[in-house]
């Protein structure tokens, strides 16, 4: 054992010294919680639309070219409504939502303002899909003021001028409010860095020139478990992308130490295979476990995500780093050099991620999309991380995801092994 | 202590080693000396049991069988291709090789210590190995394989990529390890060093061993002959010596037997202004077994 522990420390200190894997495994997955709406950039052909109404109680120019604009998003489709009709088919569930522009909404563009100018109600079986239609409304907005700003010190502008006591951040108490503000303010220090950085593939995206929008969300009816922010949606799927960044990061270091020397070195110690593989599966898990409780906990004390069950998030988080040892294990195998490793490895990874509801939620995908979305590590992390965050899964329901879960990671651990040491000798 | 029986390997129909046996004895510096692609490396990993022979057999202190851990305890391996982590310090390396070989403690602190000293990193032993010169990493290679005071030591091209410097420390550390009665082998396609460093070389091309012998046996054997170039201050008319060309006061002279030559040169009376020795080498050795340079 002493030997593993070692094995490990060695690998978890490679991890920690190399900052361009930590940026893929902690600020990237941040990113992807913190902006959601946002990074995803819209219209894939194939999504199905999200079938909305729209209440237009502002009547201005301002709202009306809003409207277009939600309408041009595909992931939409906009019917205009009165409330009442609006209200009774979203709640016999044949519209998926709606969305209400107060009065005075064209004077702010419904952008930082005390009191939430858009209201969204949506069907609480649909509860998911809030915190995404959040983020396409922010886009829209986005999208009509990308025109008017560009320049990166908005972002800067932007983050300093959100109330944070408005919509969005609705129910958390001062405290919290101070700390997100502050922490607010050092991602904006953040993403002016990265104007200077622009980093590997992402740089051009608009993913980088965030626009937070203040949006209430009720539900038509009122339900225990469901989202209470957008926030309580993304960082599960938030802790899921650094579990792929940690997999693809460790795979790499395999086929790394396996082309040097160095795996040479390790294996003429007196140390066994197991030890050696034991060893790897330690220092991947342990990584995936900290980036998830770290991720976990930002979440809590900043963005006011509460954990309903403690206990049932626990075993999700251990399930879903477990699953991802094993993809680790089958990733490193599929190819030789690391650059393959790297590019067919983040491949599948991606792959899992978009038809495992990582991107878009899974509401929003075809019906042949969601029967493949069953085979997606993805989907079932997310879904055992959501269990204990506001689904609040009792131990009956949690089974399920956490035995497809550890199956998964099974099934891709011994793949992996019987492929790594067929090319041993 | 070490014994290859007709090694023999294959890769993809390529033989890469063919037929090749020696034994080495406790305490012998044992060379294997041949040009890139020759097959060294890959006789390295079949001795200590990475590469799996296709025929043939390795005895290591009378185990068949290198994977135990009681003969890996014994062997020290420092790779042609280096074997740390970039993003380590010296340090940190060593004490990583150190605990896998059951060091801990105090223990592994001394060993660490001596480690570093004997390559002359003590004073970088805290920066980190990507950083380092290549000459710098090759020699904390070298400590890394002594990290546990194995009895044979394996060194597949130690002074690849290396400074001058580093180069004759490098010398210097092996001869050190040799007085120690360690047991070496030594891959290398330099035959200075080979010569240099090595009691018993075997000459190796295409897989196949060409010769082994000491080293005086094989310059004598395969060397040919020496040449002896000078002038001489004044020289009577007609002046002829056996086996030599005169130009006005300038001689080449071929002999297998150069120091008796100069000897008898010597004892002639002869005033020389300018004498050039150039013996058999173990390059020479090469190019008359194989009718290539080493250096191709
Ligand atoms: N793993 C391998 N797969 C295929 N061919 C190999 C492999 N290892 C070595 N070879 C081939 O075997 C021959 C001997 O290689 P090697 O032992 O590395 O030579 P040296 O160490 O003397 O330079 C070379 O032709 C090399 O290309
Ligand atoms: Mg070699």
């Amino acid at each position: 054992m002493g030997k593993v522990i070692t094995l490990a420390g060695k690998d978890l200190r490679l991890l920690v010294r190399d900052k361009s894997s930590l940026f893929w495994v902690i600020m990237f997955p941040l990113l992807i919680a913190l902006f959601f709406g946002t990074i995803f950039s819209g219209s894939g052909g194939q999504m199905s639309g999200m079938k909305v109404a729209v209440i237009d109680e502002d009547q201005s120019e301002f709202s009306q070219a809003y409207i277009s604009q939600l309408d041009s998003l595909e992931a939409l489709s906009i019917t205009p409504m009165v409330y009442d009709s609006a209200f009774q088919k979203v709640r016999t569930g044949r519209l998926a939502a709606l969305i209400v522009l107060k009065k005075g909404f064209g004077q702010t563009g419904g952008l930082f303002s005390d009191t939430p100018l858009v209201e969204v109600g949506i069907d609480p079986s649909r509860r998911t899909e809030a915190g995404y239609l959040q983020g396409l409304l922010a886009q829209a907005s986005f999208m009509q003021l990308h025109g008017k700003y560009s320049s990166p010190s908005l972002i800067r502008e932007q983050l300093d001028k959100l109330t944070l006591d408005s919509g969005a951040w609705k129910g958390l108490d001062s405290r919290q409010l101070a700390r997100a503000r502050s922490f607010l303010s050092s991602m904006a220090d953040f993403f002016e860095s990265l104007e200077e950085l622009s980093i590997d593939s992402t740089a051009d995206e608009p993913s980088k020139r965030p626009a937070m929008f203040a949006v209430k969300v009720t539900s038509v009816t009122n339900d225990v478990a469901r989202p209470r922010s957008s926030f309580e949606v993304t960082f599960p799927s938030a802790v899921l992308w650094g579990l792929m960044g940690v997999a693809a990061t460790f795979a790499v270091g395999i086929v790394k130490e396996r082309n040097g020397g160095t795996y040479l070195r390790l294996r003429l110690a007196p140390v066994t295979r197991t030890q050696i593989l034991a060893g790897k599966g330690l220092a991947c898990f342990t990584a995936s476990f900290f980036i998830g409780v770290m991720l976990l906990a930002l979440g809590t004390v900043v963005f006011g995500v509460r954990i309903v069950n403690p206990g049932i998030l626990a075993v999700s988080l251990v399930a879903a780093c477990l699953c991802f040892v094993g993809l680790t294990m089958m990733v490193s195998a599929i190819g030789k050099s690391e650059e393959a490793v790297a590019g067919a490895g983040w491949g599948i990874l991606l792959v899992m991620a978009m038809i495992g509801g990582g991107m878009l939620p899974l509401m929003f995908m075809p019906g042949w999309l969601k029967t493949l979305s069953h085979f997606s590590p993805v989907k079932w992390g997310i879904l055992a991380i959501e269990g204990g965050i506001w689904r609040d899964f009792t131990y009956t329901e949690i089974w399920l995801p956490v035995v497809i879960l550890l199956g998964i990671g099974t099934l891709c651990f011994s793949a992996g092994v019987t492929l790594l040491s067929r090319t041993d000798r | 202590m070490v014994t290859a029986e007709k090694l023999r390997k294959q890769f993809n129909g390529l033989v890469a080693v063919d037929e090749v046996s020696f034994h080495i004895s406790p305490g012998e510096v044992f060379g294997l000396l041949g040009p890139n692609g020759a097959g060294k490396t890959t006789i390295i990993n079949m001795l200590v049991g990475v590469l799996r022979p296709d025929e043939g057999e390795v005895t290591i202190d009378g185990s068949h069988d290198p994977a135990q851990t009681q003969v890996r305890n014994r062997i020290g391996n420092a790779p042609q291709s280096l074997a740390l982590y970039d993003r380590l310090t010296a340090y940190e390396n060593l004490a990583f090789f150190g605990h896998l070989y059951g060091l801990s403690g105090n223990r592994l602190k001394e060993q660490i210590a001596r480690a570093l000293d004997f390559v002359g990193l003590t004073d970088r032993q805290k920066g980190i190995v990507g950083t380092f010169s290549g000459g710098m990493q090759r020699r904390l290679n070298l400590a890394c394989a002594l990290i546990h005071d194995p009895p044979l030591l394996l060194l597949d091209e130690p002074t690849v990529g290396v400074d001058p410097q580093s180069r004759y420390m490098i010398f210097e550390s092996i001869e050190k390890l040799k007085k120690r009665g360690i047991t070496i082998v030594y891959t290398t396609h330099y035959m200075e060093e080979a010569q240099r460093l090595c009691d018993r070389v075997a000459i190796i091309d295409r897989g196949k061993i060409l010769a082994l012998d000491t080293v005086d046996t094989l310059i004598e054997d395969f060397g040919g002959r020496a040449i002896i170039e000078g002038e001489v201050a004044e020289i009577s008319v007609n002046f002829t010596w056996p086996g030599s060309t005169f130009e006005g006061n300038r001689f080449t002279l071929e002999t297998q037997k150069p120091m008796e030559e100069l000897a008898r040169l010597a004892n002639a009376g002869l005033n020389f202004t300018r004498l050039k020795v150039e013996g058999a080498n173990l390059e020479s050795v090469f190019l008359n077994l194989t009718g290539r340079s080493l250096r191709d």
